[in-house]
């Protein structure tokens, strides 16, 4: 393969588990609710895949137990932000402290020995197509159906949503459940394509999906697109790693830093005027 | 207590005991290891109260901002800047002045990293969680790269900076066979005093809360919101720099490459149990200390030591409950 092809191939390997988190968090911003749990969920998923991947040799069981253990963590975020009234964030980072303690403690407990078998799973090329077709659908949902817009006026003004009929906490349920799933589909994908869990593999991906998604302006298309940015500019320093750009030796910090800075930046309304959900973190 | 915050805790507790009975370890030995590795002898003592110094030092810098009603999560990237800025001007400027200077200097680091979050918010209105968590990762990446180029120690092969002479540490108020206080405890615990009293007794302390507590309220009153938040991240960030640079001037004595094991996050866990008042850190700081400490312990049980991590967020999770709910419902 030539140097062009990998770069590409990695882009799309780097961008897709982004996108689908990304998207991840759009179904509940958009709703209201901040979600810096992102990572937490991907991560927790990642694992779920993994071990029930290993124990039952079935990628479909596998693939489930991930969905199905970033749902739990979602609608546990359902739980206390919107039941329990707990601040959204408080509950982000709670969920993001359980979800990486939670990991190390059930690899730790249950995998280490077993850590060698081969983890059963679905071809990559599936999580590339739903990349795809997740925002898309997003994209068409938000703007043409009842749910989206009802998801949308929630995310707007919880108040006026209430008043015109529709229930914010039924909203954000289903929101944060989407988000489950979405999350779910990322962290399966980030140990297909590992091919096993270790500890914290999901490395601040969570954090550079909800990056993207304000860089996006929270609009499904344009978000999906800054997660490609992002996953170019990982895989550029994957491959330019250790050679010389203009006689000097760029270190790879330089292109990991660049989601970070851009988004900053990107708050600070230098890039146009920020379009944050008017409700979000509101009860 | 109402039926919602009971099933809460029934529901934390019961998914730990069944978390650490899956590794067959009867709960009650864990505890029991846990609260002898932590407390149990003089040198358990020492190391908590060791693990306890950032902890509340950063709790500190956590509390101020949440008293402004802001979330600074950045704490462990100022941290991490402070540190090594401490560091640099420590191995630079060599005497006492050079160590007074590399805490002053830390701090400013410390506030210069935390501006950009507190501006934000004032007047752009972008939500400081965020960009406090992109800040952190910042702060991490360049402090790596850093310490892996330029700041690297001659001879090195880790990345790592030079050592500061032992002679430039903070000495030890007191000391026995094998623990030891640290002078950064002694500060830490004057500046919760500090705290406390400022916010209490002084007008900045009062306006700084006046924001907190309700923006336009303040407003009303004539106190620039946007200014005191910004001045209070800042000076929130300058803690999380002081947080950084006692710890290289007490226990590291240099700076390397994953200096901090997440203190800055941790720390909004202490700031979190803290509740309202200043005084609250020290307790707060202390608890996780002791579970630092003794989570090391529990790990030689065969309990992974992620438990802690847990153990962690479901104290956060329940203690926010039972704040906010006392906030909402005033009655």
């Amino acid at each position: 393969m030539s140097g062009l092809t990998i770069l590409l191939l990695s882009t799309v390997t780097l961008s897709a588990p982004l996108i689908l988190a990304a998207m991840g968090g759009f179904t509940s911003e958009r709703g209201g609710v901040i979600n810096i749990a992102l990572e937490g969920k991907m991560l927790m998923a990642a694992a779920a895949t993994a071990l029930v991947g290993l124990g039952t040799h079935s990628a479909p069981f596998g693939l489930l137990a991930g969905i199905g253990a970033a749902i739990v963590m979602s609608l546990l975020h359902w739980l206390i932000t919107q039941s329990f009234r707990v601040d959204h964030v408080v509950s982000g980072m709670a969920i993001n402290a359980i979800a990486l303690g939670g990991t190390n403690f059930l690899d730790k407990a249950f995998t280490d020995p077993a850590h060698a078998g081969e983890i059963p799973k679905f071809p990559l090329e599936a999580y590339y197509v739903l990349a795809v077709l997740v925002p898309l659908a997003l994209w068409f949902a938000a703007r043409r159906t009842r749910p989206g817009l009802h998801l949308l006026a929630v995310g707007s003004d919880p108040d006026k949503a209430r008043q015109m009929g529709v229930a914010p906490l039924r909203v954000r349920f289903f929101g944060l459940l989407a988000t489950g799933v979405l999350c779910g589909l990322a962290g399966a994908m980030l140990v297909t394509n590992a091919g096993r869990f270790t500890d914290g593999m999901t490395s601040g991906r969570g954090f550079i999906a909800l990056a993207a998604l304000i860089l996006g302006g929270w609009r499904p298309i344009p978000g999906a697109l800054a997660c490609v940015g992002f996953g170019f500019a990982t895989a550029l320093q994957l491959q330019m790693q250790g050679t010389e750009l203009a006689g000097a030796r760029i270190p790879s910090e330089v292109w990991q830093v660049l989601p970070y800075v851009v988004t900053v930046i990107a708050l600070a309304g230098a890039l146009g005027k920020s379009r944050a959900p008017a409700g979000l973190g509101k009860l | 207590m109402n039926w919602k915050l009971l099933a809460l805790v029934i529901g934390a507790v019961a998914l730990l005991a069944a978390a650490i009975l899956a590794t067959d370890v009867a709960p009650l030995e864990a505890l029991q290891t846990l609260l002898r590795g932590s407390l149990g002898s003089p040198r358990a003592i020492g190391g908590t109260l060791k693990e306890t110094t950032p902890l509340l030092i950063a709790g500190l810098a956590v509390f101020l901002a949440l008293r402004a009603g802001l979330f600074n999560i950045g704490v462990e990237g100022q941290l991490l800047v402070g540190a090594m800025t401490c560091t640099v001007v420590v191995l630079r400027l060599p005497g006492v002045i050079g160590v007074i200077l590399g805490v002053a200097a830390g701090m400013v680091a410390g506030a210069a990293w935390a501006f950009p979050a507190g501006w934000i918010k004032a007047y752009r209105g972008g939500h400081e969680v965020i960009t406090t968590i992109m800040l952190n990762s910042v702060a991490a990446l360049l402090t790596t790269a850093l310490v892996a180029g330029p700041l690297k120690a001659p001879g090195q092969e880790s990345t790592t900076t030079a050592s500061i002479p032992d002679a430039l540490l903070l000495p030890a108020v007191a000391s026995g066979e094998d623990w030891s206080l640290s002078l950064a405890l002694v500060i830490g615990v004057v500046l919760t005093g500090a705290m406390a009293w400022w916010l209490r007794s002084s007008v900045g302390g009062y306006e700084l809360q006046a924001v907190g507590a309700n923006p336009t309220a303040a407003e009303t009153a004539g106190v620039s919101s946007r200014r005191v938040t910004t001045l209070a991240m800042m000076a929130s960030g300058a803690l999380g720099g002081l947080a950084g640079a006692l710890q290289v001037l007490a226990y590291e004595g240099r700076f390397y490459s994953g200096f901090s094991p997440g203190y800055g996050f941790d720390a909004l866990g202490v700031a979190l149990l803290a509740g309202a008042s200043a005084w609250g850190v020290l307790p707060a700081a202390l608890l996780f200390g002791v579970l630092a400490k003794g989570g090391t312990a529990v790990q030689i049980l065969g309990v992974p030591k992620g438990i802690t991590g847990v153990v962690l967020g479901l104290l956060i999770l329940i203690f926010a409950a039972v704040r906010y709910r006392r906030v909402q419902c005033p009655a």
